[in-house]
């Protein structure tokens, strides 16, 4: 069963290239579909395996974005230097958010929406840092390395496949681990989880963190990519929404749910709604949620596989060892 | 190491759930703690839990100060529980259960213990089986009393486990309750209101009445106390006892 999505991480690196690599506009949608991808994948490690669903992840972009930013335009920091370090500036800003972690479901959902805001109206008045409304111009792009530049469309695809293939491994990688276990199990039982020793408020905070940080990455990404920030645009209210919406149309609480209802909202939107609507096309975002939450609850995924299912091998319970090996 | 609660009053906005109640239990103990519906009997364990912070008094178990503490480390200080309602963590098989609360709680990976519990609560055949969904409600009472082993604990404490058991299983349950405390060295506090359960089980018994100790003693001498027959156990329960 692994196979699969290994040939489809090689098809995204090696026949993408080939097929779409001479056509900019379609690699610049694939670009930002992926970039949208990257945040619902960053959402998703706090919704589906912290539990916690933020309306608040464009303040993580945000600041991830003005941090890569300003280091590499202000203080010549190398970008993917600064890119890494506007993960960890948005990790930190998510530190300033901790105190929601005491509320649960729709209070935190609000309680994180008005922390982006702030961080937007702080992005607004702090002009001698961020330029203020009038925002910073001439970011630098994505450089060049041994030769490669990775400002073209074709190099930055690849940065950004690369940074969501990373995201994907992490997610992984705490899922099948204890935490990933723990996380899951606090879902309904959070007293019982914590009667046995699990640090429950701490387990949530690292979920914040880690989340925080990928969009952040993203979000600096996205920056060195346009070449220009301003707050209502870097903190915009679709950094919020487009994650929470492509998680429920790709497939709540799965892995791949939240990357495939990114890239099918956004290309979909792209390609087909904003042709026929060039007004208002973002409405089609509520009318394909809808028809998916009446259709299909699940999402799209389970409505994709379920055709497959019947040539899906039967389950193998796996052995009490290989159990803890892969927790482990 | 001991439990030791000492005047520990436990207030719900106008409503005294807890008042004054000290409470000592030794290493290797058993104590039943009866009372009527709302007595007090699972605020207490709350507190000792850690889900519940006492209005005033002093709370220890060994080492470990029990009203400052987080809820998460009563766990690793050996302090295991039920629910009264079973609490399955969800979307985990019965054996996931055991490895999330033997990893955070006792702070050690062992698969062989985790098979030694299964074992010993007749779940090895329901390993794989969500918890939440494909349990019998015996089979969750015994995984409640599963993950609390995992963790490895010094004082097992049991809220009605044996409740909305039928005869057979209920006596099945406490033939293995009894094992627990003989073979696994464990002290326990055990919430019942079947009499000959405790009666059975426990070499103590504490008697909460509106949140209030009201007798301290054998179960045979606590049963006889006309305060206690008069608050809660009726003459039904003398008759037993």
């Amino acid at each position: 069963m692994r196979a699969f999505p290994i040939a489809i991480v090689a098809a995204c690196y090696l026949v993408v290239p080939v097929v779409l690599g001479s056509n900019d506009y379609i690699l610049s949608l694939v670009i930002a579909a992926l970039t949208l991808a990257a945040i619902a994948l960053s959402w998703a490690l706090l919704g589906n395996l912290g539990g916690m669903v933020s309306f608040g992840h464009a303040a993580f972009f945000g600041v991830g974005a003005y941090t890569s930013a300003l280091l590499a335009k202000d203080l010549g920091v190398p970008v993917f230097l600064a890119m890494l370090a506007g993960g960890a500036g948005a990790a930190l800003a998510s530190v300033v958010t901790m105190p929601a972690l005491r509320l649960r479901g729709p209070y935190f959902a609000l309680a994180i929406l008005a922390y982006a805001q702030i961080f937007r109206i702080l992005a607004n008045q702090m002009t001698g840092v961020t330029g203020g409304a009038g925002g910073i111009l001439s970011i630098p792009p994505l450089p060049t390395v041994f030769g490669f530049d990775f400002s073209s469309k074709l190099g930055a695809y690849l940065v950004i496949l690369t940074l969501l293939v990373l995201g994907i491994l992490a997610y992984k990688a705490i899922r099948d681990s204890y935490w990933g276990l723990a996380l899951k199990a606090m879902h309904d039982s959070e007293d019982a989880t914590r009667v046995i020793g699990v640090p429950s408020t701490r387990l949530k905070a690292a979920m914040l963190v880690v989340s925080a940080f990928m969009a952040g990455v993203a979000g600096a990404f996205n920056a060195h990519v346009i070449g220009f920030l301003e707050p209502d645009y870097a903190f915009a209210g679709t950094w919020s929404v487009i994650p929470v919406v492509a998680a429920i149309f790709g497939g709540y609480r799965t892995l791949s749910g939240p990357i495939l209802g990114a890239l099918v909202i956004y290309l979909l939107d792209q390609l087909l709604f904003k042709t026929l609507m060039p007004q208002g096309h973002q409405i089609m975002f509520g009318v394909l949620l809808g028809a998916m939450i009446l259709f299909s609850p699940s999402g799209l995924l389970p409505l994709l596989t379920k055709p497959f299912a019947r040539f899906k091998p039967a389950k193998r319970t796996p052995t009490p060892e290989k159990r803890h090996a892969a927790a482990a | 190491m001991p439990l030791r609660l000492e005047n520990i009053s436990v207030r719900f906005g106008g409503i005294a759930a807890l008042t004054g109640v000290n409470l000592e239990v030794a290493d290797d103990s058993v104590v039943g703690l009866v009372g009527p519906n709302g007595a007090g009997k699972t605020t207490l364990f709350n507190v000792i839990s850690g889900l519940v912070r006492p209005t005033e008094g002093s709370a220890r178990f060994g080492d470990t100060d029990l009203v400052k503490g987080k809820i998460h480390n009563r766990a690793r200080a050996g302090i295991g529980r039920t629910f009264q309602i079973p609490q399955p963590l969800h979307e985990l098989t019965v054996r996931e259960n055991l490895m999330v609360a033997q990893r955070f709680g006792a702070g050690r990976i062992d698969p062989s213990r985790i098979d030694e519990i299964l074992d010993f609560l007749n779940l090895t055949h329901k390993a794989d089986a969500q918890a939440a969904t494909d349990l019998a409600l015996s089979e969750q009472k015994a995984l409640e009393v599963g993950k609390a082993l995992a963790t490895e604990p010094k004082l097992l404490m049991l809220d009605e486990v044996l409740a909305g058991l039928e005869t057979s299983g209920k006596r099945a349950f406490m033939t293995m309750l009894a094992r627990l405390h003989r073979e696994w060295n464990l002290a326990m506090i055990v919430i019942e209101h079947d009499i000959e359960t405790i009666s059975r089980l426990c070499q103590r018994c504490v008697v909460l009445n509106f949140g209030k100790v009201i007798a301290d003693g054998t179960p045979d001498a606590v049963f006889r106390d006309p305060e206690v027959r008069r608050s809660y156990t009726g003459t039904g329960a003398a008759e037993h006892a």
